[in-house]
């Protein structure tokens, strides 16, 4: 179960500051990279609950956000539906796909689970592809932003948008710390550690991950819906494996089953990710060094490696030393 | 933070920044990694000479702001803003592919910054989502590909199989072909679209331009997919009875060597071959080479061309966006692809195709220029926007 | 669309020249994967790898040399790998194995980059393979019937040296139970850097062999790898037969979809992947229940 300490509310508070410090100084492209890193923090969050709490390493994260952004597009463009109710609706529509993807792959395991997810990932990125009704290869344009006036914030501005995204960030982690010590979230990471066991109790353990998958894709909709109207343009290319992927390295290098560790990971890796490609083309090479690095540090992530080693001065007697190994074991059975 | 309000509003039409004197601030935004990196170093060096040649021939002085796009619309749109609100850029040139054309469009529409593209072809940026802020000075997918229909038929080939990967540049280009085709009296007889970027092995497809009866395959590929098809193409003896013709792409000399003797006697159109026997073309040839140690493709010309039109534009006096952006309009030069001007209805180059089979060279391929196709403005494809300025 | 007898053999030997390439490489990511439970990310990188040094090989000293020496570099570049980083990561869990092999693909798409540029490569087809034989009443390029006959010849290699020889017994053992493998004397550690270098040695060889089919650009290792990972998941992991068994479905799938319904052509395999999943949640032939 997910349990906060010391630590964990120290970095909560920090980054929460240091997001704030940002979006209320930070020049134009600076609330550009603000905004993205909170969106991107919004999919990873996602992605932890399942991986780091269920087992279930998804590499369709990526398309669920993808199919969230799309069809807040169409609702709210072609079909005209004011923006609220086109959110509410694109957020559902990915949760339904996720909740029947995570029923369908439920009897998977490790690799397999990694590749059915992706196989769904990719079977909806070809289709959104080459149906034209999205557009295809040139992507949709012209995706307004949720209107607040009514309150007296203009989220067409940049500031306004970063702060809106903020809060909504704060409202996902609110709810992510909800669902894992609900009694769905206990018996997910009851599933994770003994399948079998969980089962002999008497829990229906597909619908367990069912729900759960189908609670993430919830979140990661809801950050392709923000993607969209952040960037108020979307193509394809949002959906592609190589996005679920990098979200995945986001969750492993912050620290997988953490929570707050891959909110550390995406601020790290926006930031790392702009800063090399400022310098050079060839920024897949450092990213790719740095990546190897930090997993031979045989850490659990960077944030894994600060609770290692600053977690148990910190406090000495919620140490969470037990649950680390076995949530890095979460393949083992592959 | 008002401007970017306005700017991200789309209210803003004209936020000029006064440059100092005329100290022109250009954003270069072109890919220089992912699959079309190539492609974006090619434009650059074209862009890059044609500076070095005729900057001298205008007052105005050039800052040059490079940002790579990753060939990711999303990654794109985010630099060009930061060109526009950040960098104060006049005026920004290059763009690669046409999604990165439809991320950008209505950003630097909306901030009425002129943008000078240096290759996406999509119809639309110069047809219904035209703006009177960008101006093509590359292609459009159906100028290149409509005179060939017409040409081939006159050749006397009547039954034609076509093939091209399947998005929508692919779909354009066979489509402008095809509609130009069977006006002119040709039957297409089969039509496939093969997965883009996910096609390797052309087999199956080519076993079906066999099968079809027609008398030659007309195809659209670039890149990675040229080289293979054009081999394949070969490797399965088809160039023998069924002769290969194409949108120039196919043929492209930055890689027709790795295509190697598979190319030649390829049939192709395009705005740009290296041959082209002109005063102009032999100069910019040979700088280019002198420079870069290749032949310049039809990608560096455009990237030339770009930057020529620029210089040509400063030299009307205009300094800065929305007097850049009328003065591109108007542009009127001769270059290495022949008379260039820009339609004032639609802001697309005017510019002649030119037929050419790829044959063997000294020590390499060359180009064998067999017609010069006139010069013809696109259809206006529901294009409106206000009239140039004078 | 009525079709003759020729077309279909075509394309049946088109399907076959498909399953043979992806075969090649599947076998060393699946016998990697099932004795070490490694997820080597990086297979589709050193098929890449292949093709380039096979591409810069063959500049020198014509299409043979590339054609046996690049699998020894990149077999080389995988001792490299093995002992620097693989080794290492044998105790970590699989997910450290896989970020570590996503960092992989990551620097050597870069690497390929530099010390090659952007430009796709390409390699001629030897003289000797050049050109089309009659074959079954059609004709079809000598190159391909190469590529289909080597691929079954390193197939009926690898099912004897797996099925009859003394290491293959031993590799057996270590997929089934490498901690009794181990009890029973067999020196796990050395199988594994063996198979490990010989699956990159494979890697290589499809590379070389795919170069003069293909273009040769620093991409084509992500966009091998994808295929790769399907067919040993459809095959089931760790085993010869699985391997086989999804290369061919690959292949036959892939082709005939192409033929026959081509608006499902890009969605048809992953189609086929998630049915094989919800059907057999470890695919079709694993080598371990």
């Amino acid at each position: 179960m997910f349990r906060h300490n010391t630590l964990r509310y120290a970095v909560l508070v920090l980054l929460a500051s240091a997001a704030l410090f940002q979006a209320f100084t930070a020049e134009y492209f600076g609330l550009e990279i603000l905004t993205e890193i909170l969106i991107l923090a919004m999919l990873v969050l996602a992605l932890d609950i399942v991986a780091g709490f269920g087992g279930m390493v998804s590499l369709c994260h990526g398309a669920l956000m993808g199919v969230g952004a799309y069809a807040y597009a169409l609702l709210s463009t072609t079909a005209g539906i004011a923006p609220p109710v086109a959110m509410v609706g694109a957020v559902a529509l990915t949760g339904a796909i996720a909740w029947a993807i995570g029923a369908i792959c439920s009897r998977s395991h490790g690799i397999y689970f990694i590749m059915a997810t992706l196989a769904f990932g990719q079977m909806a990125y070809s289709y959104v592809f080459e149906a034209p009704i999205f557009g295809g290869d040139d992507g949709l344009g012209g995706i307004a932003r949720l209107d607040l006036s009514f309150v007296g914030i203009d989220l067409n501005d940049s500031r306004s948008f970063a702060l809106f995204c903020l809060v909504v960030l704060g409202a996902i982690y609110g709810v992510s710390v909800l669902i894992l010590r609900s009694g769905l979230g206990r018996s997910l990471t009851g599933v994770m550690h003994n399948e079998q066991r969980m089962r002999a109790l008497g829990l229906t353990v597909w619908r367990v991950k069912a729900d759960v998958f189908g609670l993430s894709g919830m979140i990661a909709g809801l950050a392709g819906v923000l993607a969209a109207q952040h960037i108020m343009y979307i193509s394809p290319g949002l959906l592609s494996w190589t996005v679920s992927g990098e979200a995945l390295v986001v969750v492993i290098l912050g620290g997988l089953g953490t929570l707050v560790g891959p909110l550390v990971g995406a601020a790290a890796f926006v930031v790392l990710k702009h800063e090399l490609s400022a310098v050079t083309t060839y920024w897949h090479l450092v990213v790719g060094v740095i990546l190897i690095a930090v997993v031979m540090s045989r850490a659990n992530g960077i944030f894994g490696w600060i609770e290692a080693r600053w977690g148990d001065r910190i406090e000495r007697r919620l140490s969470d030393t037990t649950r680390k190994p076995e949530a890095k074991e979460v393949l083992g059975d592959a | 933070m008002k401007r970017a309000t306005l700017a991200a509003l789309g209210l803003a039409t004209s936020i000029a920044m006064p440059a100092a004197a005329e100290d022109i601030k250009v954003g270069l935004l072109l890919p220089f990694s992912g699959v079309y990196a190539a492609l974006g170093n090619e434009i650059e060096a074209g862009f890059n000479l044609a500076l070095e040649q005729f900057g001298g021939e205008t007052d105005a002085t050039f800052e040059i702001v490079r940002e790579d796009t990753e060939v990711k619309p999303p990654v794109a749109l985010g630099k060009a803003k930061k060109m526009i609100l950040q960098d104060d850029v006049d005026v920004i040139a290059g763009i690669v592919s046409s999604g990165v054309l439809g991320a950008v469009r209505d950003m630097v529409h909306g901030a009425g910054v002129p943008l000078i593209v240096a290759n996406a072809g999509n119809d639309e940026a110069t047809g219904a989502d035209c703006s009177p802020f960008i101006t093509r000075m590359s292609f459009s997918n159906s100028q290149v590909n409509r005179p060939m229909g017409m040409w081939m038929h006159e050749q006397g080939i009547g039954k034609v199989y076509t093939l091209a990967p399947d998005y929508a540049a692919g779909r354009q280009m066979i489509d402008a072909f095809t509609a130009s085709f069977t006006a002119a009296g040709g039957e297409v007889v089969g039509q496939e679209f093969t997965p883009f970027q996910k096609t390797q092995d052309f087999g199956p497809y080519l076993a079906q331009a066999k099968a079809s009866g027609a008398d030659a395959v007309y195809v659209f590929y670039a890149g990675g997919e040229a080289i293979s098809f054009v081999k394949q193409y070969d490797s399965f003896g088809l160039k023998a009875e069924l002769p290969l013709y194409g949108s120039g792409f196919l043929t492209s000399p930055l890689y027709v060597n790795a295509e190697g003797p598979a190319a030649e006697g390829v049939i192709t159109a395009l705005h740009y071959v290296p041959t082209i026997d002109s005063p102009a073309n032999a100069a910019f040839a040979d700088a280019f080479e002198a420079a870069n140690g290749r032949v310049p493709s039809e990608f560096a010309v455009q990237g030339y061309d770009a930057a020529r039109a620029l210089i040509e534009a400063t030299k009307t006096g205009a300094s800065d966006r929305a007097s850049l952006a009328n003065a591109l309009r108007s542009v009127k030069f001769e270059g290495p692809r022949g008379p260039l001007s820009i339609d004032p209805s639609t802001n697309n180059v005017i510019q002649p195709i030119y037929v050419y089979e790829t044959v063997a060279g000294e020590d390499s391929l060359t180009q064998k220029v067999l017609a010069q196709l006139s010069a013809e403005a696109d259809p206006v494809n529901g294009c409106e926007m206000a009239p140039v300025s004078n | 669309m009525a079709h003759d007898l020729g077309f279909w053999t075509l394309q049946a030997l088109n399907a076959l020249q498909l399953s043979m390439l992806l075969f090649l490489l599947s076998i060393g990511l699946t016998v990697i994967f099932g004795l070490m439970h490694f997820v080597n990310l990086a297979h589709g990188s050193l098929y890449a790898l292949g093709a380039y040094f096979a591409a810069s090989l063959t500049a020198v000293g014509g299409y043979w040399m590339g054609f046996f020496l690049a699998p020894v570099v990149v077999a080389g570049i995988g001792i490299l790998l093995y002992s620097g980083l693989i080794k290492r990561m044998r105790k970590s869990g699989p997910m450290a194995q896989v970020l570590v092999t996503f960092g992989l693909i990551f620097a050597m798409l870069d690497l390929t980059r530099i010390f090659w540029g952007d430009l796709a490569l390409a390699i001629e087809v030897p003289a000797l393979l050049d050109g089309r034989l009659a074959f079954l009443g059609v004709e079809y390029p000598t190159y391909r019937l190469f590529i289909i006959v080597m691929g079954l010849a390193i197939f009926g290699a690898l099912a004897f040296v797996l099925g009859r020889t003394q290491i293959g017994a031993m590799i057996r053992a270590g997929v089934d139970n490498d901690a009794m493998a181990a009890c029973l004397g067999i020196n796990v550690e050395r199988l594994f850097f063996m198979v490990f270098c010989f699956g990159c040695a494979l890697a290589g060889l499809a590379g070389a062999v795919a170069a003069p089919l293909l273009s040769v650009t620093p991409d084509m290792g992500l966009q091998i790898l994808i295929p790769t990972l399907i067919v040993i998941v459809i095959g089931g992991l760790g085993s010869l037969k699985g391997a086989v068994a999804g290369s061919l479905i690959y292949g036959f799938v892939q082709t005939f979809g192409a033929v026959l319904a081509p608006q499902l052509a890009s969605v048809l395999i992953y189609a086929l992947l998630a049915a094989v999943l919800v059907i057999k949640p470890v695919g079709l032939f694993p080598a371990k229940g």
